[in-house]
């Protein structure tokens, strides 16, 4: 398993963000839906070694990240795309990836093609000398997904990465998070069902914290019922499934 | 030999990209790399906003002034200057108050405490060899040319403790220059000679507890939290 975590909770102070979720994956795409605050990014960021856990155990690609060693190894195989990705305004496109590559401890010799192949995955190639200043907010996205791959990582954990993208440029990224997912795992937090549907074999809903669903698209979509709301199935599915996950919770207190 | 059908043109336009996008390193960066036996933690250091040219630029500037005042006044302007620039360089060299992409350093294998390390030695050392020069250049006495390196380490220390901990650079530095400002007023007041805070060496041993005392704070605030919390 490249994620095994179990009753992993973090706390900000008063806030508990994420209340002790247990989960494992493998390779395959794992889409993490649930409304603003649920815990997606700080559950993200534990993943991704940012901030550590403040209980439960956590393993990552078969390793302890708690250990400096291990951690270093993880990171190496480790692809994170940040919420807030920042950038250095006078990095080129191929400079950008190519630090990024070189932090990960990648062997120098492979970082050029390694640049050149992630820049052309994200159809970034014509901007590749361009400086980070001029680009627009969709091919900045698509950049912190060009770092996020350059050293075809295991472990790919992506917050938001279709924010500012157009439709053409989403339909592109599905297509290729579909590829990432037949070797990596590849969790992808978002608030866009339609992407859920589209390139994800899994789909874990929080709220609150906690997974409050966990299954595929289709089982998702199955929750929902005409009355619920919601354009498409997939969109029913989430709202009659946060209702229930809140009733109950409601009924608890 | 293969027919044309068979070229693989994505493969050939990769070939092609890798080469026209591969950036050079300069020698700089090549030695720096084989010095620190990472090519990573070479360009971190590298791209530290206080070691940039713009900056190296302000800071000679600002020293060329100390040692045109000190020529016409006699008063060594160097020695009081060149702390206070260090401490600014050093709190402007790493941490998430300076760096866009903090985020995303902190998550890689070049580790974020190792970069802030090499990044905290290098400006150390380039600003004491640019306030060693100065002050060479200024005719100051060969005491006062050296005598405040001790100050600088320990205006530099509490700089970048009070970056680390404040997360900001802006903090440090603005902690670093007030702190060395009031300990010059502070001296002269006391002593009445305005080199008293370089050359006394009654100074020397609070100046060397606060280095020690603010690097453990530094290493404190960088921490990695051991182990997985059960």
């Amino acid at each position: 398993m490249n994620i095994d975590i179990a009753d992993l909770t973090r706390r900000f102070g008063r806030n508990q963000a994420v209340a002790g979720i247990t989960l494992q994956a493998g390779p395959g795409v794992v889409g993490l839906l649930g409304p603003n605050g649920a815990g997606k990014t700080s559950l993200l960021r534990m993943l991704a070694t940012v901030i550590p856990p403040t209980s439960g155990t956590m393993r990552l690609l078969d390793r302890d990240p708690g250990s400096s060693d291990s951690r270093r190894e993880i990171r190496r195989r480790l692809g994170y795309l940040p919420q807030n990705l920042g950038y250095y305004p006078g990095f080129t496109v191929a400079e950008f990836v190519e630090y990024f590559a070189l932090l990960k401890d990648m062997p120098p010799g492979r970082i050029p093609a390694a640049v050149a192949g992630a820049i052309e995955r994200v159809d970034l190639g014509a901007k590749a000398r361009a400086k980070l200043r001029t680009l627009s907010g969709g091919m900045l996205r698509r950049v912190g997904i060009a770092q996020a791959i350059v050293n075809g990582p295991e472990l790919l954990l992506l917050d938001e990465p279709t924010a500012g993208l157009d439709p053409e440029q989403r339909v592109q990224f599905r297509a290729l998070l579909r590829d990432l997912g037949k070797q990596a795992t590849v969790v992808v937090s978002t608030h866009l069902v339609e992407d859920v549907g589209a390139a994800c074999t899994e789909v874990a809903l929080m709220d609150a914290g906690q997974v409050v669903f966990r299954g595929t698209p289709a089982e998702l979509a199955a929750k929902g019922t005409d009355q619920d709301t919601g354009d498409a199935p997939l969109e029913r599915g989430y709202t009659a499934v946060l209702a229930q996950a809140r009733a109950l919770a409601g009924t608890r207190r | 030999m293969t027919g044309n059908d068979d070229v693989n043109l994505d493969r050939v336009w990769l070939g092609i990209a890798t080469e026209v996008w591969r950036r050079r390193p300069g020698r700089v960066e090549r030695l720096t790399g084989q010095l620190l036996r990472s090519p990573g933690l070479a360009r971190a250091l590298l791209t530290a906003p206080s070691l940039l040219m713009p900056w190296l630029i302000a800071t000679i500037l600002v020293l060329g002034a100390g040692v045109a005042a000190t020529r016409s006044s006699g008063q060594p302007l160097v020695a009081l200057l060149a702390p206070g620039l260090a401490a600014a360089a050093i709190a402007y060299a790493y941490g998430p108050g300076i760096d866009p992409a903090w985020e995303l350093s902190y998550s890689m294998a070049v580790s974020d405490r190792m970069v802030l390390l090499v990044r905290a030695l290098a400006v150390f050392a380039v600003n004491a060899v640019l306030g060693i020069v100065a002050s060479a250049v200024s005719g100051a006495a060969v005491a006062i040319a050296f005598d405040w390196l001790v100050p600088m380490t320990a205006i530099c220390a509490l700089a970048l403790a009070v970056a680390t901990v404040a997360r900001s650079a802006i903090a440090g530095a603005a902690a670093g220059l007030a702190v060395w400002a009031i300990t010059v007023l502070s001296v002269r007041v006391a002593s009445g000679q305005v080199t008293a805070v370089v050359t006394r060496d009654v100074l020397v041993l609070p100046y060397l507890a606060v280095s020690v005392c603010c690097a453990l704070v530094a290493v404190y605030a960088t921490r990695i939290p051991k182990g997985t919390p059960r």
